[in-house]
């Protein structure tokens, strides 16, 4: 009887729009975050073991081949997940609490000067293109994914301070604030309260489609040689490692892109979904 | 009216000189995010003072930081961004000989992407069937979330290794001939803006189609090429262009690494050169190039939006 | 159909495709004429079917995927059921001019009222620039919007929302069309430039003699701008009636829409709303379409397998059992 009732909810939930991109999305990326826990433990090889002759075509043994150096590609693919995922993670999480507090307080905060010449600063960090920003940064903090880490949180903080503040503005202007305030509940309550889960659940719907924009950014830099460095498992330096054997080794390639495609398609179904949920149509 | 107009474009280009002024402050700053002493990080600590110091006078970093900020604007306005620490070469030189391989980059795939995007965008949005709909959100949702380094391998694998269409080295600025080499990464950039554009047209192309006012081109029997200009494309454009004003700025940033892959002679492969050299001022003079771009799309993005449609809020 | 019909509309019923399978009737039986010189006041909830019955008349169903399933509509000796788009090049804007629903969102967002104007007024002839000038200052005097020289360079964002409907007003009569359809032309505006409209089209009638349908759901706001009311339920015409007669209405709904006007001049103290919702589109239960919301019902009402339109005086049509019942 439970049963049924909980299937049938499922099938309600999967019938509104996007039903079908969420859950394709979410078990892609459930399946890809799986194998990156299953394969580096309790895959036969290690991701930095060398475990045969360089540039060995995908076989049984080595179903995605071995690299130049002869390292199983399969364990190295999915040995990135960590980095890839987990990096982007927190090059999400970060600048979304930090630009969230932000652009909230920016929004219900009185004092003229202070929201002018904090919202400008915002227009100057955003007018950057995230990729070139972070590249130059590097240069100052010297590569590695720690440097990464920090560069995302003082650089990407901005975009979602806009969204936060453009939000906040008009959360605070509606009904049922204002009769907070008349009811005489302090600033600080109607602010944490109040317009806090209201603003945030837009920056978290943005966050989702930004894990897409980092992981493209992490691994674009590590495919430059300024993020992950070797003998690191990572997509992009092993894209970046295999672009000189692509003549016979295209696998050394093809494998960790597709991989990395696969994280980001799958996000980029959430998103998809999510936004035709809130759009409501078909 | 007219005088309201003037007014927004003012307040518009109000905002771009703000916006610019903060470019250079970021630009300026950046160098002092350093962990420690710049002049120290390029050399190493084995350098010896007389080295280190003489690196400080030549990055301008031995007056205190308002004077260091005073002369870093004096000399933009004379030209002067510097010199760099690995040629000696002035920094506005790099980016004089540098930036025309970029721009042709950009420019002729965003050319490419419009006249792609326009009739399959219209098409998708004004026949309006949901499944064609569907099928075209996902195919550009799949293109949009591949990494553009990895849409140039694939197409560096069929081009270039297996037929020698597409030569991954070398360049020749020369106008037919340069096309040699930048098919390719024009045509992955070009792929990539396609689908954002496109996506943008057929949706508000949908919009625009519900609209009154296209019931009233119908009744009136507006003619066919006008009724395209008039009641479809005109009202469906603004949100394009200043989405594509937006593209061609993140395309910008992304040359760093199509140039790298392409080993192409423009302002982005200079870039990941200076980066990985420590190059400082050759750094923050290609940022604030890159910075001073993007606000100068933005702006002619929103003001051909504003000209196309007056609701547009610029 | 009398010899002076401009329109002449007889048991007309319009489909719409939802699917391939799948067809909803929107109107299922529309039954009015439109005399040469006369406003018609077509009057009926949302989902009555009025708005499709205006598209008939300019031949934009097939947009919004739906047809003609039945019945007759022609227009000054035209079949419009089977006009190809030939014909409706030269009814549309020529012979009929359109006043779209939505002030805010009728005129091009991105032509200049003087492009707009111009567009109405040279249709497929040419014309040279100077006359198309000068008509379009004359337009807008006739539409009385002051300072036309400037007018014509603005935009409608520039425009105030009794002003846009002004120039769609404009751009219908441009070419002097005997029938002006203008649907709910007041939607959405102030309840003084609501009056300046209808001042406006009834000035309209009499310099020119152009009849006009006018729809609205309003029906104490149309009532004195018309000649005759036809009244739409639930995609039948339920009652056609002179303005001056609507007080002695025959048909409940026509009086129930009647009563619910509030009068600010003399306060009658009492405001009678009607009960219920209309039926769902297409999901018309047999019988009396209005029996579920009557006042006068009785069984027969509902058991009934049609109730027809009949003639109960000169120019009063109605579709109620009772109707003899409920004049008394």
């Amino acid at each position: 009887m439970n049963e049924l009732t909980r299937k049938q909810r499922f099938k309600n939930w999967l019938a509104l729009p996007g039903g079908w991109g969420i859950l394709i999305g979410t078990i892609m990326f459930a399946a890809i975050v799986i194998m990156g826990i299953v394969i580096p433990l309790f895959g036969p090889f290690k991701p930095n073991a060398f475990v045969g002759d360089p540039s060995v075509a995908p076989s049984f043994k080595h179903p995605f081949g071995l690299d130049q150096l002869g390292r199983d590609v399969m364990s190295r693919t999915f040995a990135s997940v960590w980095i890839d995922i987990g990096v982007s993670f927190f090059g999400v999480t970060i600048p979304l609490i930090i630009g969230t507090i932000i652009g909230i307080l920016l929004g219900v905060t009185k004092i003229k000067i202070i929201r002018s010449v904090v919202s400008s600063i915002i227009d100057g960090i955003n007018a950057f293109p995230l990729l070139v920003v972070a590249v130059a940064m590097l240069a100052f903090f010297g590569a590695g994914l720690k440097s990464v880490i920090i560069i995302l949180s003082i650089t990407n903080w901005a975009r979602y301070a806009r969204i936060a503040r453009t939000r906040a503005v008009v959360v605070s202007q509606q009904n049922y604030i204002e009769a907070a305030r008349t009811l005489g509940y302090s600033k600080s309550r109607i602010v944490i309260k109040h317009i806090a889960p209201n603003v945030s659940a837009e920056s978290v719907a943005y966050a989702l489609s930004d894990f897409i924009i980092v992981i493209t950014v992490i691994s674009g830099l590590s495919f430059l040689g300024l993020a992950a460095r070797p003998p690191a498992a990572e997509w992009g330096s092993m894209i970046a490692d295999g672009r000189a054997y692509l003549a016979n080794g295209w696998w050394m390639v093809i494998f960790p892109g597709l991989a990395l495609c696969w994280a980001a398609i799958s996000l980029s179904f959430i998103v998809e979904g999510m936004s035709r949920r809130d759009r409501g149509n078909s | 009216m007219k005088n309201q107009a003037l007014r927004k474009i003012l307040g518009r280009l109000v905002r771009a000189f703000s916006v610019s002024f903060w470019v250079m402050f970021i630009s300026f700053t950046i160098i002092r995010l350093t962990p420690g002493d710049p002049a120290t990080a390029r050399l190493g600590v084995e350098a010896g003072k007389a080295a280190t110091d003489a690196l400080r006078k030549q990055l301008k970093l031995d007056v205190n930081p308002i004077q260091q900020f005073f002369s870093y604007t004096n000399g933009l306005f004379h030209g002067d961004l510097g010199i760099s620490l690995q040629t000696g070469r002035p920094v506005l030189d790099i980016v004089k000989s540098t930036l025309p391989v970029t721009l042709t980059l950009i420019l002729l795939s965003t050319a490419a992407a419009v006249i792609i995007s326009i009739p399959i965008g219209t098409y998708i949005g004004w026949s309006g069937k949901s499944s064609s709909v569907y099928a075209f959100r996902t195919l550009t949702s799949i293109i949009l979330a591949t990494p553009n380094f990895f849409i140039a391998m694939i197409g560096i694998l069929f081009f270039s290794v297996r037929v020698n269409w597409a030569p991954v080295f070398g360049y020749t600025p020369q106008f037919p001939g340069n096309l040699k080499y930048l098919w390719l990464p024009v045509a992955v950039n070009t792929l990539i803006m396609t689908a954002v554009v496109s996506r943008v047209l057929s949706s508000s192309v949908l919009e625009t189609k519900g609209e009154e006012f296209v019931e009233t081109g119908i009744i009136r029997g507006v003619g066919r090429i006008r009724f395209f200009w008039f009641y479809i494309l005109k009202p469906s454009l603004a949100p394009t262009v200043v989405l594509l004003s937006y593209m061609m700025g993140t395309m910008l940033g992304a040359t760093v690494i199509l140039e790298t892959i392409f080993t192409l002679p423009g302002i982005g492969r200079e870039m990941i050169g200076a980066v990985l050299t420590s190059d400082y001022p050759v750094v923050q003079g290609i940022l604030l190039f890159f910075g001073f771009i993007t606000v100068a799309l933005s702006f002619t993005g929103d003001l051909i939006a504003f000209w196309l449609d007056r609701r547009v809020k610029i | 159909m009398t010899s002076n019909s401009l329109v002449s509309i007889n048991e007309l019923k319009i489909d719409v495709r939802i699917t391939k399978s799948l067809r909803l009737k929107i109107v299922d039986s529309a039954t009015f004429d439109v005399e040469r010189g006369q406003i018609l006041g077509l009057i009926g909830e949302s989902g009555s079917g009025k708005t499709m019955l205006c598209r008939s008349l300019v031949g934009t169903l097939g947009r919004r995927g739906a047809y003609i399933a039945g019945g007759d509509l022609v227009f000054d000796g035209i079949d419009l059921i089977t006009a190809k788009p030939s014909d409706w090049r030269d009814i549309r804007g020529k012979r009929i001019g359109y006043v779209p629903q939505s002030a805010l969102a009728g005129p091009n967002p991105v032509m200049t009222i003087g492009a707009q104007l111009a567009e109405a007024i040279e249709q497929s002839e040419n014309h040279d620039k100077d006359y198309i000038r000068k008509r379009s200052l004359e337009l807008l005097e006739i539409v009385q919007i002051r300072r036309p020289e400037i007018v014509l360079k603005q935009y409608p964002y520039d425009l105030s929302g009794g002003m846009k409907q002004r120039v769609m007003i404009a751009c219908a009569i441009a070419q002097q069309p005997s029938l002006i359809v203008a649907d709910e032309p007041t939607t959405g505006l102030d309840v003084t430039v609501q009056a300046e409209i209808m001042d406006l089209l009834k000035r309209i009638r009499s310099e020119f003699s152009t009849s006009i349908i006018l729809v609205s759901h309003d029906l104490p706001l149309i009532n004195d701008v018309c000649d005759d009311i036809v009244v739409m339920h639930a995609g039948a015409t339920v009652e056609k009636v002179s303005s001056a007669q609507v007080s002695h209405s025959l048909h409940p709904y026509t009086r129930a829409l009647y009563s619910s006007r509030i009068d600010l001049v003399e306060p009658k103290g009492q405001l009678v709303t009607i009960k219920g919702q209309p039926p769902t589109v297409g999901q018309w239960p047999s019988g009396c379409r209005f029996a579920d919301r009557c006042d006068f019902v009785v069984d027969s009402c509902r058991s009934a397998s049609t109730v027809p339109l009949v003639s109960v005086a000169q120019d009063h049509m109605t579709a109620c059992l009772r109707f003899d019942q409920i004049g008394k």
